[in-house]
């Protein structure tokens, strides 16, 4: 190869790779490279001996300026450009604080509600469990279908013939959850939460133990050994998280005691009781030992869960199909008790989702809401800025700065902006989350447990990405125009002014679909809250739960330990009535008999619900919680075990199954507790609701708890308002009986009734304080537009004050547009609101999805609103001299 | 910034007199993508001054002017620091002795 040669193509080398050198730099890069180059050649030129390495000498070379080239593009492009725009950015953005405050706030509101919902919608749908490949774990419940109610504990009998019979899952497990004494010296007696599960439940979960083992096969025979795993939160709580546990033996009720073999690891959430009994997380793990004859047969009752883990290949559709198809099988086999009866597969993470799962879509439709509101609200006010700044972007482009540049560093800005705002956001959703955690009704898992990790930070940079440039694009393409500001000195700058107003009408009809969806669910919990529940709610009035222990085994014993505890209730000072009920209404663990009940006389027609409530009562019962007797009388000190049986009946049982004739004195036939009952009607009281405010009251039969001695009592104490009794006392009197009886719950009856509306209230919190957020968003647009506007008319108004205009008619000016901006965008928000509330419908209780009323009282307010937002320009308008005006 | 051992071969090879960017190349044996950008980033930090060579001598041999390379005053300090911490070649200093002047 001839040295000439060797150079031109050495020197085309350098032409090319000079492409990646920023184009400032190019030029002497290219001439120091090409000199070396030429240098160089002379210089090989110059020496005798060539050889294929010399030869090849000058490619070599010039091929070396690549990563020279590159270098000198990476060093410009960080710290020439990018850091250039991000500091004059700041530097340009802390000239303005109230400006940068502003824009700061709004980001942050947008951008924090954002990334709150996103990561709830995380962590709920995508992140992972402590069940390994969770999509594949299913629960499988009761549901009724004649009746509807869904996710229904199953009954033995029905999970043993799924285990037995279904090809689609892998594995199939139970779970028997109940509760446990626990009494630990030193300690009050306290009940744990604990389940039975069969053996191949630890496989369906994949859950390995933390410390330990699981339980081995041959635990689950009968007559193993008694062993058992502790939960995180237990070992955490109650045994100071100390891993030498493992292997232990623990005393947890009279019986013989347990050793512990493992501790599940943190996080296992399952909700294995059924949704509506508020009780706490498995707290111990025990094996099964195989199945009983009896529980074949129990096809009505029972509280088992079941968990199953698919076949791979096999979807949640056709395990449903097949337990379909399994569920017609047993309808025709025991059709007394199945008939009505079908199976449902919810997988594992709908089911931990809880009441959030439906709510979701709402509250990531309204975090878009607000964020695309606060991106408006920024673009308009970036907008707003840039009209100032267009001095500053007339020199710069006079300098040669290209529109690229310029729409570049007003992006950079916005993101400085939306990065600073989604810090200040991120702490928000943090904080929100608390209170979402705090909130959260008691079916939903998992939410309070919000990591910030680096699957957060990442959601939080997305979010705040998008956010910069959905706010930042529109005003730099616009700002940037070459023309503008030509444009503008010849007073057509109207198109900035009009994506202004455009963007404050999409606002106010945002904020108006909020603020609509959010009124609908203020008027249903309102109405809901107003619901009689047939008793008197109130914090007079306290309850105890109570299970008697096993050393009460008798229905006499347990009537005289009963009445003994009622009495020293009774007796302390401030109660002005004192009873007991099995089923207590709002309870947390309701023990609700329902039976078929017969009536002598009065023959069922076909397809009738002749099913009521059974409930026995105690003491002063209905006096305590304030429900009124309508006809007859009450229970009293006559009705014993000794006596006839008597009921008193609930005006929906009497209207139902007596059809308005006079129930009192006539006979009614039903089963409580396994006992026959052949007993006299002698009175009728006022209805109960019994699992919320807005379930209706079911009809019920109340009989005297002398006559029945049931285990389980909730005890029920009224006290005269100026004398109030604390819990503590009341648990006293029990443990003063029996030092080591559990109590199950104590509470005050009007938080029982309270936490039914958990849900309803956190649909108002939430989406009301989207709702909130929002609106101010779209008030300070429309204030920010109005100040704009009147500051360009201000000569106008001068010369209107000129001529006799008052400052009346000045003001009237003013808020005539920015009312009639906010009409545009009410109408605008209705016609989408209109048919949008019909998906808010299963959240509503009492109100339309179309309600008029909160339709026209939100129209009514965002106008007020908008007219107040208007009211400051106004005001400063008139402020503004004539002589200034007119300069 | 960072004086590696790199940037003090670097710094050597133009304290020993080697001005030009594939002198240095060939002084201290390093590839050219670690010499210019130690060269570029000296330069950056004011420890080295570069300037274009006479355009005289360039048309004297028929080619551009070549782009060289000086140590600063603070660069020598530098320099001097990092000596203490690194050992030098001798080969550097003992090809100076047979440098032509770049500029005269």
């Amino acid at each position: 190869m001839t040295s000439r040669l060797q150079l031109r193509l050495a020197l085309w080398v350098i032409r090319t790779v000079a492409l990646v050198v920023p184009a400032a730099r190019r030029g002497a890069w290219r001439r120091e490279w090409d000199a070396e180059l030429q240098h160089h050649a002379l210089y090989l030129g110059r020496r005798r001996q060539r050889s294929w390495s010399t030869d090849m000498d000058l490619i070599r070379r010039a091929l070396g300026a690549l990563p020279d080239a590159a270098w000198i593009r990476r060093q410009f492009t960080l710290d020439a450009e990018v850091v250039h725009d991000v500091v004059y950015g700041t530097r340009a953005l802390l000239k303005s604080p109230a400006f940068t405050t502003v824009t700061l706030l709004v980001f942050a509101a947008g951008i924090g509600a954002a990334i709150a919902i996103v990561s709830v919608a995380d962590t709920l749908f995508f992140r992972p469990l402590a069940v390994q490949q969770p999509e594949r774990v299913m629960t499988i419940w009761q549901r009724n279908h004649e009746s509807g109610a869904e996710r229904l504990d199953v009954a033995p009998g029905n999970a043993l013939d799924w285990l037995a019979r279904t090809r689609s899952f892998e594995a199939l497990a139970i779970a028997d959850p109940f509760t446990f004494n626990l009494n630990f010296a030193g300690r009050e007696p306290d009940y744990l939460t604990a389940a039975r599960v069969s053996e191949p439940f630890f496989g369906v979960l994949r859950i390995p133990a933390l410390h330990g083992r699981l339980f081995l096969k041959e635990e689950y025979r009968r007559g193993a050994p008694r062993v058992v795993i502790l939960s995180h939160a237990l070992w955490t709580s109650r045994f100071g998280a100390d891993p030498s546990l493992v292997g232990t033996a623990l005393r947890l009720d009279a019986g013989d005691p347990f050793t512990v073999v493992g501790i599940m690891p943190p996080g296992v959430e399952l909700r294995l009781f059924d949704d509506r009994a508020r009780r706490a997380e498995v707290q111990i793990w025990m094996p099964k030992p195989g199945f009983d004859e009896a529980e074949f047969k129990l096809r009505v009752y029972g509280a088992w869960n079941v968990v199953g883990r698919l076949r791979p290949g096999v979807s949640a559709a056709r395990a449903q199909a097949e337990l379909d198809l399994i569920s017609g099988q047993l309808a025709s086999e025991y059709p007394a008790t199945n008939g009505r009866m079908s199976a449902q597969v919810i997988p594992l993470r709908t089911h931990l989702a809880g009441g959030l799962r439906d709510l979701l879509p709402f509250l990531l439709g309204a975090a878009v809401i607000l964020l695309a509101v606060a991106c408006a609200n920024v673009a308009s006010l970036l907008l707003a800025r840039g009209t100032a700044r267009e001095r500053e972007f007339a020199v710069r482009q006079a300098l040669g700065a290209s529109r690229l540049r310029l729409v570049r560093q007003m992006l950079v800005e916005s993101l400085v902006l939306a990065a600073a705002g989604g810090a200040i956001g991120l702490l928000a959703a943090r904080w929100m989350l608390d209170v979402v955690g705090r909130l959260r009704p008691a079916d939903i898992a998992l939410v309070d447990r919000m990591p910030m990790d680096v699957r957060s930070a990442a959601l939080a940079c997305g979010v705040t990405a998008v956010a910069a440039v959905l706010a930042g694009l529109m005003p730099a393409l616009q700002l940037s125009r070459p023309s503008s500001v030509m444009a503008l000195r010849e007073g057509r700058g109207g198109s900035r002014r009009a994506i202004g107003r455009a963007l404050v009408v999409l606002e106010i009809a945002a904020a108006l679909v909020l603020v609509v969806g959010a009124g609908l669910l203020v008027r249903s919990f309102m109405l809901v809250e107003r619901v009689d529940p047939g008793f008197a709610r109130d914090y007079h009035v306290s309850v105890l739960q109570v299970f008697a222990s096993n050393r009460i085994d008798t229905p006499p014993k347990r009537i005289v330990f009963f009445e003994q505890a009622l009495e020293r209730m009774r007796a302390l000072p401030g109660v002005i009535a004192a009873g007991a009920v099995t089923a207590m209404p709002f309870g947390e663990a309701r023990v609700i008999a329902r039976g078929m009940i017969e009536i002598p006389g009065h023959p069922t027609a076909p397809g009738e619900d002749a099913f009521a409530y059974t409930t026995a009562v105690s003491g002063d019962y209905f006096k305590a919680m304030g429900v009124p007797l309508l006809g007859g009388r009450l229970f009293d000190a006559t009705d014993t075990s000794a006596s006839r049986q008597v009921v008193v009946l609930s005006r929906r049982a009497a209207r139902q199954f007596w059809k308005g004739a006079d129930p009192v004195g006539s006979r009614v036939r039903f089963q409580f507790s396994g006992t026959r009952f052949d007993a006299e009607v002698v009175g009728v009281v006022g209805d109960l609701r019994h699992e919320a405010l807005d379930a209706p009251a079911a009809a019920e039969v109340f009989l005297p708890y002398a006559q029945s001695g049931f285990r389980a009592l909730t005890f029920v104490v009224r006290t005269a308002p100026d004398a109030p009794i604390d819990l503590a006392t009341l648990k006293e009197q029990i443990w003063t009986l029996d030092p080591l009886q559990t109590i199950f719950s104590a509470a005050h009856l009007e938080d029982l009734v309270s936490k039914t509306l958990s849900q309803r209230r956190f649909n108002v919190v939430v989406l009301g304080g989207f709702a909130i957020v929002t609106l101010v968003l779209a008030a300070g647009g429309v204030y920010g537009v109005i100040s704009v506007s009147t500051s360009q008319r201000v000569r106008e108004f001068g010369i209107r004050s000129a001529l006799g205009a008052t400052d009346g008619e000045i003001i009237r000016l003013v808020l005539a547009e920015g009312v009639k901006l906010c009409l545009v965008g009410i109408i605008a928000g209705v016609s989408v609101a209109l048919p949008a509330a019909h998906l808010l419908e299963a959240l509503l209780f009492g109100v339309t999805a179309t309600d008029p009323i909160t339709f026209f009282a939100v129209s009514a307010g965002l106008v007020v609103v908008g007219a107040a937002a208007c009211y400051m320009p106004a005001r400063r308008a008139l402020k503004v001299g004539l002589a200034e005006a007119l300069r | 910034m960072k004086l590696t051992y790199p940037t003090t071969l670097v710094l050597h090879a133009l304290a020993s007199g080697f001005r030009h960017g594939f002198e240095i190349l060939d002084v201290t044996g390093l590839p050219s993508g670690t010499v210019y950008p130690i060269l570029r980033r000296l330069e950056r930090e004011a420890l080295v001054s570069a300037d274009w060579e006479d355009a005289a001598i360039a048309h004297d041999e028929q080619r551009p002017p070549r782009r060289y390379y000086e140590l600063t005053p603070s660069g020598q300090r530098i320099l001097g620091s990092a000596l203490l911490r690194y050992r030098m070649p001798r080969s550097i200093a003992s090809r100076a002795r047979r440098l032509r002047p770049a500029r005269s």
